[in-house]
């Protein structure tokens, strides 16, 4: 009987050693961190997604110089390998890609190539091979769904809620400024028509706004004088143009060539890529346009990482002028996905892709960096910062600054309407 | 009003469009090889005008001049280089998309890496302030400049086709390779002329690409060259001067389809395209001036 006990207390012995033999190994530290993602160096996607790029390799390189990321999960620092890959803006190139990373690369964390164009290939090939997917700008609302839980957006408001606002601005203070008529034009992609048709939806269901036009063109259309001719003639006091940079700076130079002029007109790259923007049509044609204000222009109160003009010190020490990498909104989206990435491995219990998503839900409300503060919903959108309504002014040095007009609470100038 | 401003901004477009695509059916049209980095020597030309003014300050009109002989210089050596060996192959039209289509990968990824992605324009000012209206309707002077600067060009194209005595030659080649050669015309030297100045035709189109087209960045290349081709297609391949009516008529249904199915605009080379090679695949013109 002593025998028998003793036998079976042996076999418990080695059964829990060989329990806990590969616990041991999975808790083993690698050797690096792999970072996987996509870029686009060439194609109509390249002005948003090399920005993303180089926001993310500064915070990278930030890391590795001193000693690596801290890994809460084996409570030391690990180099970062960044394994990237040029998706050349197409989503064919991009689906292969975002494979390989998963199945040859085996990077420890997936992130999507920047906007949401480029990030639909992710969504199904992630939640596939149950890899989490770090979103970093596809705010697409058919992204997120209640039967995924393998993806969380990072950067921006969903599309759902992102253009509420500027609805919100419309609706409440229109009538006051003699604004009755509006105008939609938008670009048919994931972005700006999901966009498009969220801000389309506000505006109906508040009634006090008249749509005379409600239009999408391709992406790709790079002439508006014959459409701003179009929309002239349903004498609009509002017209919101919702296209990538190229729509944008196309629209604004053929509006100031053609002398046409609307009270209000908003497009959404005037205040997020200003420089670039400004560069392309001039100042003038800029002037008293409304446009978001992302971080890249106002100052949110951080708990983590530096302010924006930190970051911006840092950015212009990485990229002199003449780098070719272009400061902006989507810049700052980049290193702010850093800044994320930094939090989920300091805080994750492992680096197993479910452990990942609990950590990086559990920052939700909580983190507040350059690009506000970070919340997710049930379904991993990104509901935190809707971005605030700005107004171009000129800086009185020949430049523009962004001010903010609208929610009240954000609000530093009135807005000016009716002026060109 | 809408029906009008279509028409005659379509009329202007066409122009530009009939500039963009001259140089490709020059091209094809002597030498029967399909210049797929054609629009990527429009980019090139866009750039040139962008660091022209950026750096001298110089007006795209003189880009224009100044474009005009470097891209016609760089012809030369760029037909020898590439063009004999193609056409010793047996199937010359088929290599020639293949080996264009490196060529314009190359192309734009260099372009990529020596000017960055982002879009880049010229201040619409400087072919003009406000607009300019023709017949009621106001238009940018910036498209009035560059309609009138592809109108001129087709025209030089026209006098050098048909009033000069190179331009003889080159229709001679034209109209059968084998037999300009048997009779002792240098097919060659004719040739690299003619590749030349279809760069040329391409850098200057590309000149006025920031006014026409809003902006640059380095991958614009390939849908250019979709929407040359299908100019090209339309007038007839192989005939530069029915590259002008390709053009109208594609401008013109461009702005049409803005007008009454914008979100559909973007389909309109593809529907061009098939309409024209299922109804007359020798193009609008193909028989008549081939055979003038």
């Amino acid at each position: 009987m002593k025998h028998s006990m003793q036998v079976l207390g042996g076999i418990a012995v080695l059964s829990l050693l060989a329990a806990a033999a590969p616990a041991r190994a999975a808790t083993k530290a690698p050797a690096e961190i792999k970072i996987g993602t996509l870029y686009a160096s060439s194609g109509p996607f390249a002005g948003i997604s090399m920005p993303v790029y180089d926001g993310l390799k500064l915070w990278i390189n930030q890391q590795n110089a001193a000693g690596g990321v801290y890994v809460g999960a084996f409570h030391k620092k690990i180099p970062i390998k960044l394994i990237s890959y040029d998706d050349l803006s197409s989503t064919a190139t991009a689906a292969t890609l975002y494979n390989q990373l998963i199945t040859r690369d085996k990077v420890n964390l997936l992130l999507s190539d920047s906007g949401s164009v480029l990030t639909s290939p992710a969504v199904p090939i992630a939640k596939e091979h149950k890899q989490f997917l770090f979103d970093v700008s596809g705010s697409g609302a058919a992204f997120f769904t209640k039967d995924n839980p393998y993806i969380a957006l990072i950067c921006l408001a969903e599309t759902a809620i992102a253009p509420k606002y500027l609805a919100d601005f419309l609706n409440s203070d229109g009538a006051k400024y003699g604004l009755k008529r509006i105008a939609i034009l938008y670009s048919t992609n994931d972005f700006t028509g999901a966009l498009a048709k969220a801000f389309t939806g506000f505006i109906k269901s508040a009634g006090k706004l008249k749509i005379v036009y409600d239009h999408g063109v391709p992406t790709s259309t790079s002439s508006y004088t014959v459409l701003i001719n179009t929309i002239a003639a349903t004498h609009p006091d509002a017209v919101v143009e919702m296209g990538y940079p190229g729509n944008d700076i196309a629209f604004l130079r053929n509006l100031r060539d053609v002398g046409v002029k609307f009270p209000f007109l908003f497009t959404i790259y005037s205040g997020t890529e200003i420089a670039e923007l400004e560069h392309a049509v001039g100042a003038a044609a800029m002037t008293n346009v409304f446009s978001y204000v992302a971080g890249v222009t106002y100052q949110y109160k951080v708990n983590f990482g530096p302010t924006t003009p930190g970051f911006r010190a840092a950015w212009d020490k990485a990229y002199p002028p003449g780098s070719g990498a272009e400061w902006g909104m989507n810049a700052l989206y980049g290193y702010h996905t850093g800044l994320v990435l930094q939090r989920v491995l300091a805080t994750t219990k492992s680096l197993r892709q479910l452990d990942l998503r609990k950590a990086i839900f559990a920052l939700s409300g909580k983190l507040t960096t350059l690009n506000g503060t970070f919340v997710l919903n049930s379904e991993g959108a990104q509901v935190g910062e809707i971005d605030p309504v700005g107004q171009l002014r000129p800086n009185g040095k020949g430049g523009l600054r962004l001010d903010v007009v609208y929610p009240p609470r954000y609000a530093n100038a009135k807005p000016i309407i009716g002026k060109k | 009003m809408m029906l009008e401003y279509a028409l005659l901004a379509g009329a202007i477009f066409g122009l530009y469009f009939a500039l963009a695509g001259l140089g490709l059916n020059l091209v094809f049209g002597v030498m029967r090889i399909v210049n797929l980095a054609h629009g990527d020597f429009m980019m090139l030309g866009a750039f040139s005008a962008f660091w022209l003014f950026r750096l001298i300050h110089l007006n795209p009109l003189f880009s224009a001049l100044f474009v005009l002989a470097l891209f016609a210089l760089l012809g030369l050596p760029l037909y020898y280089l590439l063009v004999p060996p193609l056409l010793r192959a047996k199937d010359p039209e088929m290599l020639s998309f293949i080996l264009f289509f490196g060529f314009s990968q190359a192309i734009e990824a260099l372009a990529a890496i020596a000017f960055g992605p982002s879009e880049r324009s010229l201040p619409g000012r400087l072919l003009g302030r406000g607009p300019i209206r023709i017949l009621g309707q106001a238009f940018p002077a910036a498209w009035t400049w560059s309609g009138i600067a592809s109108a001129a060009a087709v025209l030089a194209v026209y006098l050098y086709l048909y009033h000069s005595r190179l331009g003889y030659l080159t229709r001679a080649v034209m109209e059968d390779r084998e037999e300009a050669l048997a009779t002792g015309i240098d097919v060659h030297f004719v040739s690299a002329i003619a590749f030349g100045l279809g760069l040329a035709l391409a850098g200057i189109a590309g000149v006025f690409a920031p006014f026409m087209l809003g902006s640059a960045t380095p991958s614009m290349g390939l849908g250019l060259t979709l929407q040359s081709f299908v100019v090209i297609v339309i007038g007839s391949l192989g005939n530069p001067l029915g590259t002008v009516l390709g053009g109208i008529i594609y401008g013109v249904s461009l702005m049409f389809m803005q007008t009454y199915f914008s979100s559909w605009a973007s389909l309109l080379p593809y529907v061009l395209l098939i309409l024209i090679l299922l109804v007359r695949p020798s193009g609008l013109l193909g028989r008549q001036v081939r055979r003038a």
